[in-house]
């Protein structure tokens, strides 16, 4: 049977900051590592979480709510998301972006989101595609905001376009996202091959719009400073990007030297592998391997394609040799730590050497450059003057942002200067002058922990690698987006950082604050103050008022020094007991009802359990040949029938008089009393006719179906009977059976142990037999069941709780479950104290 | 051979001059014993001792390589977790002869009482007469002999070794089948016999475990918890976890086990409020300084107390719930904090006893692990009764965490799901427990102090007991307390939230006039520094963490400890598992939450007016809600309630 495992995260309190809206005031929320640690804010868990419930539409908002460039992430992320996973220390990280990748391939290309119109009469123009121009366009135009996007090439895209090659981000999932974003910002209008300072000015733009964002990236590749760098062989490796992300694909000489360790060389080197005439291909990297900056997989994967990694070596000059080139070298050895904490690269003497090769690529960092702006002051050396506290520039109507701005980055962080800016410019345009600090709103989509019963064992999941590929020069994507298969082992490997489990007292908050203890350096005094000052604070009282009395608020007292513990797992205690003085024998104190007007075939199945359970039926009619029958009698409607082992007559909420009458001399005779008001007037009529039970309906609505599910149970009515019988003295004389909201054999004992003899189970048994419960608080049985795991459900439920039920007695020291007393429990709740008169815990009385 | 006169000396004299004698190599004869309880208990050197007369309780008890012989008859529990050595009782033996032994021999020429060599592990118990009810009761290995009658019962539960006997087989215990006697088992016995002069000419039977009751029948589908809030508080009557429940146990037709604590919200430590406003706790840096936080535990009677740098412990865990890396972990991180670790059910490591400055070594039903060697190099015993996440109830291990290496430390057999005993096979009362508790500080030497480890229940009942008994402290652990594997309706129903526990004990020992009298280390769901400083004020002497400590080590509360896959590799014995964690990271971690909770402690107490962490009083504290009050009988104080709430507000 499917379970109903959608349990939603509702009921968290949310404070909503109008400007600043997220889901952090939840206390059932903590964003996970993860989408801290995305720049953007992703909610990774969320998505990763609807993967496996194969939600990919659901996914697919979670993933692209913050990211309008979701399919080039994807492929491309530098996935900050990863390393800070939790489950890295463990057996690797949850592969966050793959599945990203996996729910972008499968839905990406088709999804149509809505369209996002122009409702204010502001514009913006911004300055340069790349990721952190678009995505403030794109921001700006969900604002509302028309927007002017400038473009100095002929393409959108900036650095993502221009600067990954084809193998690792194809056109055409660039063109997707792109698509995409432009298709839903109707107010979006590109002017592409226009650049700043040559085919439109500054002034102009100001002119036009009323605010301008200058997003103009980190494109020039930069110097080495070396000499012989000017020869035409040496080339700068963004340049080399951009050519043949052009679609050139130049004849390269047989070796090919890479200079430099970061992103841009990791695609250069690989691109230069792909190209006619190469054969082999040299990473000059100036230190050591611990220090390369280049993301590993990246690096993991030019090694596997067969580029070599000459580490610690320092490019001293070029020289034209024979045809080629020699580059002439120095070794180094790792120093000190720089300010960053990366060793820095200390020459070794006497260490100079040549590599011989015919094309030396550059890749030892970018610049962003402007005339334009540069003669008006506004740059630094390789960028945009600008403010990171409010994205301001030296013009209060010009923002900054991207690696224009703040030197050469991440796409993923270049999207979050995006959204910052447009966060600033919105503030600016709406007039408000000291907008809140932004920080990454962090929201959750409260899907449930996905179910996967092999999620502590299932190991990273690698996606199939082809490196090079069968005809490199075409720039065949370098792995496969995961099958189906391999992206629901890797969902399920996740830990749910951010989400509750079943534990209150260890509840995520709970978690995080002892997280956040055993990270913290003892010195560090402010840290620790605010490990109190959050704890200090009351909760919301477990109990509240309008709480009724439960069952689940009464506990057993466990049997220690004072009174001798009875094995439960191994000494016998009997649950065996008798109605009316031994007429009637039951191995264990449980009746079944309900199934009066259920389909035949689950009444006949429910009957076979009840028959290998040997639980009798209580009901209109019978439900099997060899299950006792202990039938209900509306008085005046139903005859009482002789084959019935007992004769209950249900009277409902008003006590009336009925004509009790026994069809054979073994017959039981009972009455069935739905309301606490009628039992004053039916225990002394019960008791002078010789009635032999009572069947105390805590539901009040006997005989309806399922009355379970209509409301909770009140339990005064067993605390009044046995106290009404209590006064007469006659508490031996009469039989109480319990009916009304049961889910236990602990439930069962605590029943027991407040006087009752036996317990009538209704919604269990229903749920047993594969029944659901409906919406409109009723049962269905789907046909999805044989009829042998229904009526082994059945016998199971009441196995189990007779199990649970004598477990609960022994653990008291008690060898019978009908010894269980109301001086074994204590009350939890001051509720259910009241309406059982047990004692509230640590008082006797 | 020296002479020994009980009538002129005690037996803790008498014990100490064997122990002497023993390192002499020197043999010798004890007269007057007059049956007196513990002779010879604790000798771990070779040496023959000779008892003139009649012995009583745990006669040769806790000992190794040494030799007995008794003239006449003993009490009960002779050879008592004997590990190597041997008795020979002349005359008859009362009951649980060669309970929990590991590899004495045990010859009894006369009858014996019920339960003989219950929860032996290995060794050999031979009776020349008949034995009583349940011999061999739940025996992990081993053998017994019986040349007379078997009893009713026999081999009650067992779970491995053998049984042979020669008389009739009156019954047979629950699990227990005969079995056809191999030559070799036969040839076996007698070569036992002739070594210890036992004409014999008889036939054998033998009986083994039948194992049907070893493993569960079927396994529970593991499922992965729901969050709590749907099925506590205002939550549906039929909700998704209760739903969940009924089809599982509908399938396995039996209560579910799983790991950790209780799941719903009780009435706890954040029902409870500091009377004065600490918005100010933690302005002073230095407050750690500025606060007496050094607590002793345990040196009423004279032992050597536990020298704690603050009023924590870490809670009993054992290895097996957890792997050995979180142990020595956790160990680690203790000696680095400077408190006491606990080893819990499994016994004693080398390398967690290395960790671990202070260590107390925890004796369970099962005896599993325990020892008289690491008794001895223990700085605390505790005697478990129960513990708060499944009071009652003893120990449960599931098969997949019972690997070679684990069974061989706790004596059992491989690959079973250890349900462990419930009770102490020699603890059936407040009577019993006090010569029990006499036994473990004879073993060693009045040293280390004896304490005992409770789940809240009668609370008010047992702590009178605990007090009278002579422990020199308690441990009080309440409902909220968690566990690797137990009932889940017993996680949730059983015992009593901690804050109600530690109230009723002190009105109890307010009752006997014993205030102030007994030791109360209280645990359960003690999640840091706050509840520590409530428990303190509520009048507990130190707390314990244990959950808390897991977590700041990588835990990540999804519940599954009883599974035995621990993704983080915290409570698991796969090692594809366990070397997941990395102890000493980890050991880092736990010692920084440590001082966390040491900085937290001082600056709420400083906060509170005090210079000391033993001036907390309950006057420092009010309850917030109706049942808080009425567990703790503090005032009810709702208005602090909203009190917090502005000084929050005061705050952000």
């Amino acid at each position: 049977m499917p379970i109903d495992r959608k349990d939603k995260n509702v009921n968290g309190p949310r404070t909503l900051l109008a400007e600043l809206p997220d889901d952090t005031s939840d206390i059932h929320y903590v964003p996970a590592p993860c989408q801290i640690a995305c720049p953007v804010g992703t909610d990774a868990p969320s998505y990763i979480a609807y993967i496996w419930d194969g939600e990919y539409e659901n996914a697919y908002e979670a993933i692209t709510a913050t990211n309008p460039f979701s399919s080039i992430c994807g492929r491309v992320c530098d996935a900050p998301c990863e390393p800070a996973c939790r489950r890295t220390d463990s057996d690797g990280p949850v592969q966050i972006r793959n599945l990203k990748r996996f729910v972008m391939d499968k839905v990406g290309h088709d999804y149509d989101p809505p369209s996002l119109p122009v409702t204010r009469k502001e514009s913006v123009g911004i300055v340069g595609s790349g990721p952190a121009g678009m995505v403030a366009a794109h921001d700006l135009c969900e604002a509302g905001f028309e927007v002017h996007l400038y473009e100095m090439t002929d393409r959108l895209g900036g650095m993502m376009i221009w600067g990954i090659p084809a193998f690792r981000l194809p056109q055409s999932v660039i063109q997707e996202d792109i698509d995409r974003l432009t298709h839903r910002c109707p107010g979006l209008n590109i002017h592409l091959n226009t650049t700043l300072g040559k085919d439109v000015t500054i002034e102009q733009l100001k002119n036009q719009h009323d605010a301008v964002i200058l997003a103009i990236g980190s494109w020039w590749g930069k110097k080495m400073g070396i000499p012989g760098e000017e020869d035409n062989r040496v080339v700068d490796g963004v340049q080399f990007l951009r050519e043949i992300n052009a679609g050139a694909r130049p004849e390269m000489p047989e070796t090919v030297v890479v200079i430099g360790g970061g992103d841009v060389a990791m695609d250069a080197c690989r691109a230069a592998l792909r190209l006619p005439g190469c054969k082999n291909v040299k990473v000059v990297y100036r230190r050591g391997s611990d220090e390369i900056p280049a993301r590993k997989i990246e690096l993991q994967g030019a090694i596997e394609e067969g580029i070599e990694f000459i580490y610690n070596t320092q490019q001293v000059s070029v020289e034209a040799f024979n045809s080629g080139l020699k580059l002439h070298c120095l070794k180094t050895e790792d120093g000190p730590p720089d300010d960053e904490g990366r060793k820095r690269p200390i020459i070794k003497e006497g260490s100079d050497h040549s590599i011989d090769c015919g094309m030396v690529i550059a890749s030892v960092g970018q610049e962003g450059k402007c005339e334009h702006l540069d003669e008006k002051g506004w740059m630094l050396s390789d960028r945009v003057n600008t403010n990171w506290e409010g994205m301001s520039t030296e013009d209060p109507k010009v923002f900054a942002a991207g690696d224009g701005a703040f030197g050469g980055s991440t796409i993923v962080m270049a999207m979050s200067h995006g959204q910052r800016v447009a966060y600033y410019v919105k503030a600016f345009l709406e007039g408000r002058e000291n907008p809140l600090p932004y920080r990454t709103p962090h929201k959750t989509r409260r899907v449930a922990v996905a179910q996967d019963q092999l999620w502590e064992k299932l190991p990273l999941q690698e996606p199939v690698f082809h490196g090079v590929g069968e005809n490199p020069i075409e720039f065949p994507e370098i792995e496969d987006t995961y099958s189906r298969e391999d992206a629901l082992k890797e969902a399920a490997r996740c830990y749910r950082c951010d989400a509750e489990t079943g534990s209150t007292d260890y509840a995520v908050k709970h978690r995080e604050d002892i997280f956040v203890m055993a990270r913290t350096n003892p010195l560090d005094h402010k840290k620790l103050k605010s490990t109190i000052q959050d704890r200090i604070r009351a909760r919301v009282n477990p109990f509240p008022n309008d709480r009724a009395a439960s069952l689940d608020d009464l506990t057993f007292l466990p049997a220690n020094l004072s009174r001798l513990v009875i094995d439960p797992y191994r000494e016998a205690c009997n649950t065996a007991t008798d109605l009316g003085e031994g007429k009637l024998l039951l191995s264990s104190p449980f009746f079944v009802t309900g199934f009066d007007s259920t389909e035949d075939d689950v009444k006949r199945d429910v009957g076979r359990g009840l028959a290998g359970a040997n639980c009798g039926y209580i009901g209109v009619k019978p439900i099997a040949n060899d299950v006792n029958w202990l039938q209900l009698v509306l008085p005046g409607q139903i005859k009482p029938h002789k084959d019935a082992s007992a004769i209950i007559y249900a009277i409902g909420h008003k006590f009336q008089s009925v004509e009790p009458e026994r069809l054979s001399e073994d017959q039981l005779l009972g009455m069935a009393i739905s309301s606490l008001e009628a039992l004053p007037e039916a225990i002394p009529y019960a008791l002078e006719n010789n009635f032999d039970m009572l069947l105390l309906d805590a539901t009040g609505a006997l005989g309806s179906p399922w009355s379970e599910l209509k409301s909770a149970p009140d339990l005064a009515i067993l605390r009044d009977a046995v106290s009404i019988l209590r006064e007469l003295d006659r508490e031996e004389e009469i039989d109480l059976v319990y009916f009304g909201g049961l889910r236990s054999g602990t439930d069962a004992a605590k029943v027991i142990g407040l006087g009752g003899k036996a317990v009538v189970y209704g919604v269990v048994a229903a749920l047993a037999a594969g029944g659901q419960i409906t919406d409109t608080h009723d049962m269905h049985f789907e046909a999805d069941r044989t009829s042998d795991d229904r009526s082994e459900g059945v016998s199971a439920i009441l196995k189990a709780c007779a199990n649970e039920a004598s477990m609960m007695a022994r653990c008291t020291g008690k060898t019978n479950l009908m010894n269980i007393e109301p001086e074994d429990m204590r009350a939890i709740s001051v509720a259910t104290s009241q309406a059982t008169g047990v004692p509230v815990a640590g008082n006797t009385e | 051979m020296v002479k020994i006169d009980l009538a002129k000396v005690s037996v803790r004299e008498a014990n100490e001059k064997l122990r002497e004698l023993g390192e002499k190599g020197e043999s010798a004869e004890i007269i007057n014993p007059d049956a007196r309880h513990h002779l010879g208990v604790g000798l771990t050197a070779p040496i023959n001792v000779k008892i003139k007369g009649s012995a009583g309780y745990f006669c040769a008890g806790l000992t190794d390589q040494a030799h007995f012989d008794v003239e006449a008859n003993v009490g009960w529990g002779v050879g008592d977790n004997m590990y190597t050595g041997s008795v020979v009782v002349r005359g008859n033996a009362g009951a649980i002869p060669g309970v929990a032994i590991r590899g004495a021999e045990i010859v009894i020429h006369g009858n014996m009482g019920s339960r003989a060599g219950q929860v032996m592990k290995e060794g050999t118990l031979c009776c020349l007469g008949n034995a009583n009810f349940m011999a061999g009761y739940m025996m992990y290995g081993g053998r017994i002999i019986i040349l007379g009658d078997s009893g009713e019962r026999l081999g009650e539960d067992m779970s491995a070794g053998e049984i042979y006997v020669a008389g009739d087989l009156i019954s047979m215990g629950s699990d227990a089948k005969q079995v056809d006697l191999e030559q070799s088992d036969d040839e076996s016995v007698r070569e036992f016999l002739d070594r210890y002069k036992i004409p014999f000419k008889g036939n054998l039977k033998k009986v083994m475990n039948a194992g049907t009751k070893l493993r569960y029948a079927k396994s529970e589908e593991q499922v992965r918890s729901i969050p709590f809030f749907t099925f506590s508080g205002t939550s549906d009557y039929w909700n998704s976890k209760i739903q969940e429940d009924i089809h599982i146990k509908s399938q396995i037709g039996r209560y579910r086990v799983r790991g950790y604590g209780g799941a719903r919200p009780l009435p706890h430590f954040n029902d409870i409020s500091f009377r004065k406003d600490i918005t100010h706790a933690g302005n002073d840096p230095d407050v750690v300084s500025k606060v007496e936080m050094t607590t002793e535990v345990g040196g009423k009677y004279g032992a050597n107390p536990l020298k704690l740098s603050m009023p924590v412990m870490i809670a009993p865990m054992s290895y097996g719930a957890l792997s050995r890396s979180t142990k020595q972990a956790i160990a680690m991180a203790s000696a680095m904090s400077n408190i006491a670790e606990n080893t819990g059910e499994g016994g004693m490591s080398d390398a967690q006893r290395d960790a671990a400055d202070q260590l107390i070594f925890q004796m369970l039903g099962g005896r599993l692990g325990w020892n008289i060697h690491d008794m001895q190099r223990a700085d605390g015993l505790e005697i478990y009764i129960s513990q708060g996440a499944k009071p009652g109830f003893g120990g449960q291990l599931m098969a997949k965490k019972v690997t070679k290496e684990l069974a061989t430390i706790r004596g059992i057999p491989e690959g079973i799901d250890l349900r462990s005993p419930s009770r102490h096979p020699d603890i059936l009362g407040a009577d019993d427990l006090v010569i029990k508790v006499e036994e473990l500080r004879e073993a060693t030497g009045y040293r280390v102090p004896v304490s005992v480890k409770l789940g809240a229940g009668r609370v008010r009942d047992d702590i009178k007991i605990a007090y009278k008994d002579g422990f020199d402290f308690v441990e009080l652990d309440g409902m909220q307390g968690s566990t690797g594997a137990g009932g889940a309706e017993v996680a949730e129903y059983v015992g009593i939230p901690t804050i109600a526990a530690i109230s009723e004990a002190l009105e109890a020992l307010e009752e006997i006039d014993a205030s102030g009298k007994l030791e109360i280390i209280l645990m359960g769901g003690m999640r840091d520094g706050i509840d520590v400083v409530k428990s303190l004020a509520l009048g507990a002497h130190a707390a314990a963490v244990g959950t808390s400590v897991l977590i700041a080590g990588g835990c990540i509360a999804c519940m599954q400890c009883h599974v035995g896959q621990c993704v983080t590799g915290i409570a698991t014995q796969d090692p594809e598992h366990e070397k997941r964690y990395k102890p000493e990271v980890e050991a880092k971690n736990i010692h920084r939450y440590l001082e966390g909770v040491r900085w937290q402690i001082a600056s709420l107490t400083h906060a509170l007016g005090h210079k000391s962490v033993h001036d907390l009083s309950r006057d420092d504290l009010v309850a917030l809600t109706p049942e808080a009050a009425e567990m703790t009988k503090l005032p009810y104080a709702p208005e602090f309630r909203d009190r917090d709430a502005t000084v929050r507000a005061k705050v952000s």
